[in-house]
């Protein structure tokens, strides 16, 4: 990628760029001017579109377009394109008009910064809070998005889980419930594959991601505790726990968990893997910002295996002796979770909402002060 | 003069077996004055992945800091040092600029690209992925290739990692052009140690005391010996997860099994492919000669060698593949014997540890009983006792 001046369209290039650090919004083709190379290299296509698309969304912090123009687009995507008419050499990938680059080229880019982001901010502790030891003790376990509200809930009211002899509780759902949660926080973990393509790991293998395989999830804790209850009926488990109320579990749209899930790979590749989990726990998800797309849903290609695999489920629970509070059939789908109509990819989010909620994360950093 | 000798690539151009010999050589080196920076065979690959973010089944956690770490090595160092791997061929513009920044001012870098005609590196190519679990035909690989789009991830990879001219912009547009070393693979048939020879000319190594034993490469396999790993990912990638594929599939499979049946039939290209490339890497030839590189070998040889009969692994058929699946299915029970029988002598360490771990658990009484049974009068003694306790 020639930086040369000289070479036909190069200065334009360099007149885009000083303009897109300017604050401008002018689309390449529509641009015009002149200017001078301020760097080694023309910034690829990805980042320079990607920092008119945050100059549209508003006016971004200071230093913000330094680190996109210079940001690396991570895993094996295209690599760094050249603009269309930016005159270059006759090798390499065809050069681009930047305003028609898939959503999914800038949310590299984006991801990139927002993981550095991310390992700035630091590990996040959660506050101590006094012990209330004469409170009943309990142990949660299954789905990890019911289990994550629970656990945190009498966490903040002095109630850690664990103590000797502590029943357990097992918390499920509806199988397609349950999927779609622990595939949301995994992205807020280590990261995973995408929705469909982790769907389809399942269901070649004909298992059950290991947590929310309720038989399996009971036996494993019976081995340290006689007390252990398969609790799929929520409405019962503050009496289980001894609370009033509990608040209801807080599921992340889609957009969100696939943006967590790009961002938890490159912070993959910046931080060791302990470190990765809890900046994605502890720092990104109570950080993440609201947004009203709904939560992965099943789509209908995977609807057949998850039902038989939940009936299957419902029953060993009835069978086998286990301590099931609610039906064991509550484990059954009941199309308890709509799915999405989004072109190309039902059930998940599309590429251009997690481009708008990952432009709106970098041109509005409030979110690094939540939490 | 400080020097960095950088070499990026190009894949399947012996690359293994150079950086083989670095390796187990490197504190030879580092007596002769030059560095090369690895504490582990794939150090350099590691380093690389940081460099371009890039993730590699989980390898990738092993990679952070490792770009940083290698580039620090090299600043300290007041002599030459040598970085090599051929994935660094993808890297793009700005991340090159971060390289090259990263070894400090002062440094003469010189960037050294090996390559080989896109005859053999086509089909070694699409030979690579099925080693990595692709489920790509071959047909479909050259369709990929040829979309000038390049919107496939193969396709994009693939001329990342193969396109000479573009590379060479790409890692030596900041370079004079005598800094920029371009050896090439002999063609078929040239003498065994031809391609280390160029090697050895071009990284400064001749007349150093150097073991050259081959322990590290990167065999290939045969048509129907690709066209069968290529069915077994099919059934094998979704049950047996990458860091188990490694050492099962790849590693016993592909390179100690099927590359050894080298009486099979050798990946080629179809006719129409082959006269493709042969146009398109003639104006590579021109293009190079045209920029004044230092070539190490000839040129030309990056043309390829006339086609010879196509054998097409897409319609290898079942004779073709029985005698290569009795060699793995033979490998695989002589690989599960073997981990049955170092199941066995764990199974018996433990037994023994957990004995051992029961005897120095017991009490000084206990320990006393067992002592006192072991003799007759200790017997009698311990009989007394317990008649006294009535027990």
């Amino acid at each position: 990628m020639s930086s040369e001046p000289s070479v036909p369209g190069t200065a334009r290039a360099w007149g885009w760029v000083a303009h897109l650090r300017a604050g401008g919004t002018t689309p390449w083709d529509a641009w015009t001017g002149d200017g001078v190379p301020t760097a080694r290299v023309l910034p690829g296509a990805q980042q320079l579109e990607l920092l008119r698309r945050l100059n549209l969304a508003g006016r971004a912090p200071d230093g913000l377009a330094d680190r996109v123009l210079t940001a690396a687009a991570p895993g094996r995507g295209k690599p760094d394109l050249a603009l269309v008419g930016a005159g270059r050499s006759p090798y390499g990938p065809q050069p681009v008009d930047p305003s028609l680059l898939p959503p999914d080229e800038l949310i590299r880019v984006a991801t990139s910064v927002l993981a550095e982001d991310l390992v700035a901010l630091g590990v996040s502790t959660p506050p101590r809070r006094l012990h209330r030891i004469w409170h009943r003790r309990h142990r949660l376990a299954g789905d990890p998005i019911e289990v994550a509200g629970v656990r945190d809930h009498l966490a903040s009211r002095g109630r850690p889980p664990g103590g000797p002899g502590a029943p357990v509780l097992v918390l499920g759902g509806p199988l397609d419930q349950m999927l779609a949660d622990v595939w949301t926080r995994r992205c807020f973990e280590r990261g995973s594959f995408g929705w469909l393509e982790w769907l389809r790991f399942w269901q070649q293998r004909d298992e059950l991601p290991p947590r929310i395989d309720l038989a399996a999830v009971a036996d494993r804790h019976r081995a340290q505790s006689p007390d252990v209850h398969v609790v799929l009926d929520r409405s019962q488990l503050p009496d289980l726990l001894a609370v009033r109320r509990l608040p209801p579990p807080v599921r992340q749209g889609s957009d969100a968990a696939e943006l967590a899930r790009r961002i938890a790979t490159v912070v993959g590749l910046l931080v060791p893997p302990d470190e990765r989990a809890a900046l994605m726990t502890h720092t990104l998800l109570p950080r993440m910002p609201a947004t009203t797309t709904p939560p992965v849903a099943l789509p209908a290609e995977h609807r057949a295996w998850v039902q038989a695999a939940a009936e299957r489920m419902a029953r060993q629970l009835s069978r086998a002796g286990y301590a099931v509070v609610g039906d064991p059939r509550a484990v059954v789908p009941t199309q308890s979770v709509a799915p999405l109509e989004t072109a190309g990819s039902p059930g998940a989010a599309s590429g251009q909402q997690v481009l708008d909620l990952a432009v709106a994360m970098l041109v509005d950093d409030t979110w690094k002060g939540q939490g | 003069m400080k020097k960095v000798l950088l070499h990026v690539g190009t894949p399947k151009t012996g690359t293994s077996y150079l950086q083989d010999v670095l390796f187990r050589n490197r504190e030879s080196l580092r007596e002769q004055g030059i560095l090369y920076p690895i504490d582990r065979f794939d150090g350099h690959f590691l380093a690389a992945l940081d460099l371009m973010r890039l993730t590699w089944g989980g390898l990738e956690t092993q990679a952070v800091g490792a770009w940083d770490r290698l580039a620090e090595e090299v600043r300290e160092w007041p002599g030459t040092s040598i970085i090599s791997h051929e994935i660094f061929s993808t890297a793009s513009p700005t991340q090159i600029d971060r390289a090259l920044t990263s070894f400090g001012e002062g440094v003469e870098v010189h960037l050294i690209v090996s390559v080989r005609d896109l005859v053999r590196q086509v089909p070694a190519e699409w030979q690579e992925n099925v080693k990595h679990r692709s489920l790509v035909s071959f047909s479909h690989f050259l369709e990929m290739i040829r979309d000038p789009a390049r919107d496939t991830r193969i396709g994009s990879w693939f001329w990342g990692a193969q396109e000479i001219p573009d590379i060479l912009d790409r890692w030596g547009s900041t370079l004079p052009p005598e800094q920029v070393h371009l050896v090439t693979v002999p063609r078929p048939g040239a003498a065994p140690d031809e391609l280390w020879r160029r090697f050895s000319h071009t990284f400064g190594l001749d007349g150093l005391e150097l073991d050259l034993t081959p322990e590290r490469a990167n065999p290939s396999m045969g048509v129907p010996e690709t066209a069968l790993l290529r069915l077994i990912n099919k059934r094998v990638t979704p049950v047996v997860d990458p860091p188990d594929y490694r050492p099962l599939v790849r590693e016993l499979l592909a390179h100690q099994t099927l590359s050894r049946r080298t009486k099979s039939a050798r990946l080629g290209l179809p006719p129409a492919t082959h006269e493709w490339v042969q146009e398109l890497s003639r104006t590579w030839v021109e293009e190079i000669q045209k920029r004044g590189y230092d070539v190490v070998g000839d040129v030309a040889d990056l043309i390829g060698q006339p086609a010879e009969a196509f054998s097409d692994p897409d319609t290898a058929t079942a004779a073709d593949l029985l005698p290569p699946a009795l060699d793995a299915i033979k490998a695989l029970l002589v690989e599960g014997s073997r981990l049955r029988e170092s199941e066995a002598t764990l199974a018996r360490d433990l037994d023994e540890t957990r004995r051992e771990l029961e005897i120095a658990r017991r009490t000084p009484a206990e320990k006393t009983v067992q002592a006192m049974e072991t003799s007759r009068s200790g017997r009698v003694a311990l009989g007394a006792y317990r008649r006294l306790r009535r027990r």
